[in-house]
């Protein structure tokens, strides 16, 4: 894919934006541009590109078009306005049709045709909630297509603010990562994976083994785990966190490989191309990971689990010194049963299945009351008995106002129509308040995922023999006839 | 070395999980005893060096012996029940799942290889028709008979054994039942064990925080290891590290979960590197007062009361009593007031108190200690000129971590704190970068729902509406500034558990109540200055959902 080799043009970050993101936007550097809420875009910031805009290299988003030029250097966070683009040379320029950033030359450039992102969260329910977190499976977004040639720019024009439109740029996170990348395959969300890395003790340092890599969803988030530094030199002693990476699809190792490199993320995650089924978990040359933890992300897990023993030839893959965590992901009760049978073959202990429920609420303020009547968004209905009584009364009213104006009484005429009290309704909407009118209340969101995958966890504690006890007396003797100092559990 | 050990290690906190579940913290110090309950005492050499994570069964006691022996029971044994099980689905499923709860001593039946054949409970089901002792004829017999000929009057008696021609031919003999076996397993000291240990003796002390939320703001929160990469000569680079802000009234909890993720909380794997590692070196500072009043080179002493704090990588602790409560890091071997150099949080976390922050001129510790001259402290004596200079560290720690907390720039905020949110945020959201992470742990939803509603759109729009009108919008209708947060989300996670077993596979029965815990969730931007136009969707009649506003909202118009 172009987008890919393009990613090997560039040099690599030397330190991840994720881990050291500095004070503001950078180019060659992955940002996150948040649209809306529901609507994040991962794009490779450029200092150039040959798409045909004066202004160099622009994302194009349903909500306006942003020249790079105005996002590279500015400081994370910063909200930022569209810019209106010159189409230049773009009507001769076809090559990049496919992409994100690139637009039917046709368009006019003020109304910038609707992306990919924009596209499908127009199919999704639009709606205003303030709490809807960026979460969707559904989402397809491309980064930013990074330009494969570059012939000699020439100066770029200044962009010119539009009238409207803006959005804000971010750090990338693992969750922002999650939430806006070319989805491959099912992906591990926040809930589940934050919980997988918690329970599993996965920490700074250590080592993770992950098979499927798939999308690299979860990837990323055990990066960010197992991360404590960079290798600064050979002399560096420290052992350093690292995620050993399988995946038997050979276009998504290449694209996990490209990202993992394009996010500066490749000295500590290895994307290896493998079967793990049949050919487990060791590194080229029969390197052990040496792995403290485990991620199984497959169809079946059980059939990878006989390479992850302590006794796996030609080496375990498993670090000797230390208990070691696992936790297979399946969305099937059988593929459950199936694993928790292998894994108490394989000795395994505290075998334990879970899984994550949940949910995100949205908050509003609900207004209720005659006083409401004709307003939108709210429910006219009387709040009170009061009101009820009052709006009963009104009717009577009314009614005898009727008969009255027929019998040709004076006065007839008195009682508002309902015309007038909608007049008066909206006359005095203004000088309120609605923000903090009404009850406040809270109900989970409109789409809820009700299951995701089981999770099954379990241990398997370092290996232990006659041997290893026999070294443990000699090095921790006791004399079972001597008090001592008794301390209580 | 290995950021995790699988053995027990000396002088480490560990937990002892007995077979009624509960769980015990205890040190285990070399050379001592530990007295396990009912189970009895075991040297603590016994545990020295073995396996975390393995089931020991305390033996009896030999003659001669004060104390018990340990066997470890290898995980193998521990799964035989049920690997023999699913050998025999058909048995199984047959089975009642509920575990009887008749009192007393419960007799297994177990094979010659280890496998249980007829577990204690099935002596006191109802179903007559597979058992034809009656529990009384089963009482009397173990009382008056030995082993061999209970078992033979059971087999003798068990209409589904009689089918299975395997078991009828294989030899027993009886064990205790496996829940009245002195067992227990050792659990390392993690955070998910902590939290149960907890929530089982006090819950109030951690706000009662569940693992799931735990990890969920945890991640959220984007809190990693970010130590500055200052100019390295081999990587050719310099990269800024990160700070994060923590509120903690879970007793240190959330704090060690921080830590955690930043390698700070474990000396073990750290102590190798904690020079390396540190910002700011450790703060020698030699100073004259164990000097002889004559200028003879003298052993430098070097104090650890008041370490300088390091400038990247670190936890800064804002707290509302004087001092912070983080006692729960003693289990991780860090006491505040009994200095470590060796553990990394000595000079990674910094503490502040509300006043420090907001105003640190009323604080006694903030203001400069008088200064003496060289001339003037010679004539001191030297528990005086030990006490001015301890006051000189204390100052200017406390100087440097108001000051620097003062100037914000924090990577992320997180915050479990009785205060109502909506009166922190005024104070702590400028603190924190643009694009960093804002974080809310509440274990009730009402404080978190009030405290979305200040960032409603409604409210943003209204607030946006008075600046463009000129107008300082009104603290009480915007007690924070709506503009600071992106996308606020409110959200809450529940774990369920699973029995898995062959033909018995299902949700937990029961499980604990309490509280839900939920999780507020926000990234902190930097708003335009002046009105910005939201763009929606074009060609359609404008609605307003489809705006771009919808998580800033910009109504205002762009004058
Ligand atoms: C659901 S995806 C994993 C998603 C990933 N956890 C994420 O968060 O993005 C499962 C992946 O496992 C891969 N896979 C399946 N069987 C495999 C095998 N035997 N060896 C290696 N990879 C395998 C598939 O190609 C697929 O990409």
């Amino acid at each position: 894919m172009s987008a890919m080799e393009g990613v090997e043009q560039q040099p690599a970050p030397v330190v991840s934006p994720f881990f050291h993101p500095p004070l503001t936007a950078q180019a060659d550097s992955l940002a996150i541009l948040h649209v809306k809420r529901d609507s994040l875009l991962p794009v490779t910031l450029r200092t150039t590109a040959n798409d045909g805009y004066a202004e160099g290299a622009v994302t194009n988003t349903r909500f306006g078009s942003y020249p790079h030029s105005t996002l590279i250097g500015v400081p994370w966070g910063s909200q930022v306005r569209a810019s209106k683009v010159d189409t230049g040379t773009r009507g001769r320029k076809t090559k990049n049709a496919k992409s994100g950033t690139a637009t039917p030359a046709s368009e006019p450039a003020e109304q910038p045709p609707q992306d990919e992102a924009a596209a499908d969260s127009k199919k999704r329910k639009a709606d205003d909630e303030q709490l809807q977190p960026p979460e969707s499976p559904t989402k397809k977004m491309k980064a930013a297509p990074e330009p494969t040639i570059k012939p000699p720019q020439p100066p770029l024009k200044a962009a010119v603010e539009a009238g409207s439109g803006f959005m804000h740029v971010l750090p990338p996170t693992p969750e922002s990562w999650t939430y806006s990348l070319d989805h491959r395959t099912q992906v591990v969300y926040t809930p589940d994976y934050s919980y997988i890395l918690q329970r599993m003790q996965v920490k700074p340092g250590q080592t993770l083994i992950e098979a499927g890599a798939g999308s690299g969803s979860f990837t990323h988030a055990a990066a960010r785990a197992v991360y404590n530094g960079y290798p600064s030199d050979s002399s560096d002693t420290t052992s350093h966190g690292k995620v050993c990476s399988f995946e038997y699809h050979a276009p998504r190792v290449d694209t996990l490989r490209s990202e993992i490199s394009a996010h500066g993320l490749q000295p500590l995650v290895h994307v290896n191309h493998r079967d793990v089924y049949n050919d487990g978990f060791l590194l080229p040359s029969a390197v052990s990971p040496r792995a403290n933890a485990i991620f199984l992300d497959l169809p079946m897990p059980w059939l990878a689990l006989k390479h992850l023993s302590r006794s796996s030839s030609p080496t375990s893959p498993l670090d000797p010194n230390s208990a070691v965590n696992i936790c297979t992901f399946s969305p099937c009760i059988e593929q459950v049963t199936a694993t928790a049978s292998a894994l108490r073959k394989a000795g395994w202990t505290e075998i334990q299945t879970v899984e994550v429920q949940n949910r995100r609420l949205d908050v509003r303020r609900e207004r209720v009351g005659i006083k409401e009547e004709g307003l939108r968004g709210v429910n006219s209905n009387p709040a009170t008995v009061e009101e009820s009584l009052s709006r009963l009364r009104e009717v009577d009213a009314k009614l005898s106002e009727f008969h009255a104006g027929k019998a040709g009484v004076p006065g007839a005429g008195k009682v508002q129509s309902k015309a007038e009290r909608l007049e008066g309704i909206r006359a005095e909407l203004g000088g309120r308040k609605l923000f903090k009118e009404g009850r406040l209340v809270h109900r989970t969101e409109p789409e809820v995922k009700t299951h995701t995958s089981y999770l099954t966890f379990a241990v398997l504690p370092m290996a232990w023999g006659e041997a290893e006890e026999a070294e443990m007396e000699a090095r921790w003797p006791v004399d079972m006839t001597v008090s001592e100092v008794k301390v209580r559990a | 070395m290995a950021t995790s050990n699988g053995r027990i290690q000396p002088n480490s906190w560990v937990f002892l999980r007995l077979a009624s579940d509960l769980l015990r913290a205890v040190e285990i110090k070399p050379n001592t005893i530990i007295e396990i309950g009912k189970y009895g005492s075991v040297p603590s050499n016994l545990l020295l060096g073995r396996p975390l994570y393995y089931t020991y069964e305390v033996l009896e006691k030999q003659e001669g012996e004060l104390y018990s022996r340990l066997r470890a029971v290898p995980p193998s044994e521990l799964n035989a029940d049920v690997i023999a099980e699913e050998a025999t689905p058909d048995e199984s499923r047959a089975e009642p799942g509920t575990p009887s709860g008749s009192g007393g001593e419960g007799i297994d039946i177990v094979a010659d290889d280890g496998t249980v054949i007829i577990k204690n409970n099935r002596l006191t089901i109802d179903d007559a028709s597979r058992q034809a002792l009656s529990h009384t004829e089963i009482e009397e017999l173990k009382k008056s008979s030995g082993g061999k000929e209970i078992i033979e009057q059971i087999l003798a008696n068990h209409a589904g054994l009689d089918e299975k021609t395997a078991f009828s031919k294989a030899k027993y003999t009886l064990r205790k039942s496996k829940k009245y076996l002195k067992r227990f397993t050792v659990l390392p000291m993690e955070l998910g064990f902590l939290i149960d240990y907890i929530m089982l003796k006090e819950p109030a002390r951690t706000m009662e925080i569940r693992e799931e939320t735990l990890g969920l703001a945890m991640a959220w929160s984007n809190v990693h290891f970010s130590k500055s990469i200052d100019g390295d000569d081999n990587l050719g680079v310099t990269a800024p590290g990160g700070r994060w802000l923590v509120l903690d009234d879970t007793g240190g909890l959330v704090t060690a979960a921080v830590a955690e993720r930043m390698n700070l909380l474990r000396k073990d794997n750290t102590t190798a590197q904690t020079q390396a590692n540190n910002g700011a070196p450790e703060p020698s500072e030699v100073s004259m007062e164990n000097g002889d009043s004559d200028a003879k080179p003298h052993t430098p002493v070097v104090h650890h009361d008041f370490p300088i704090p390091a400038s990247s990588n670190t936890i800064t602790v804002l707290h509302a009593a004087v001092q912070a409560n983080i006692s729960l890091l003693k289990y991780f071997d860090y006491d505040g007031n009994n200095p470590d150099p060796d553990h990394p949080l000595h000079n990674h976390l910094k503490t502040l108190s509300w006043l420090q922050l907001l105003h640190p001129e009323e604080d006694p510790t903030y203001r400069e200690p008088e200064t003496a001259t060289p001339e003037v402290m010679q004539t001191w004596k030297s528990g005086k000129r030990g006490t001015y200079f301890k006051k000189r560290r204390r100052w200017e720690r406390c100087k440097a971590i108001v000051d620097e907390t003062r100037a914000g720039g924090f990577d992320g905020l997180i915050v479990a704190s009785h205060i109502d949110p909506s009166t922190i945020f005024p104070h702590v959201i400028p603190l924190i970068r643009g694009g960093g992470h804002v974080v809310v742990y509440s274990p009730t939803v009402e404080s978190l729902v009030n405290l979305s509603d200040l960032y409603s759109k409604d409210r943003r729009t209204a607030y946006l509406s008075a600046l463009a009108q000129g107008n300082e919008p009104d603290k009480e209708d915007f007690p924070v500034d709506p503009r600071l947060l992106l996308a606020p989300t409110l959200q809450t996670s529940r774990i369920r558990e699973y029995q898995v077993l062959p033909g018995r596979t299902h949700p937990l029965m029961t499980s604990k109540g309490g509280s839900e815990g939920f999780v507020f969730t926000a990234r902190r931007v930097i708003p335009l200055e002046g009105g910005v136009e939201a763009r929606g969707n074009f060609g359609k009649k404008r609605k307003v959902d489809q705006a771009n506003g919808s998580d800033v909202a910009a109504a205002a118009p762009s004058t």
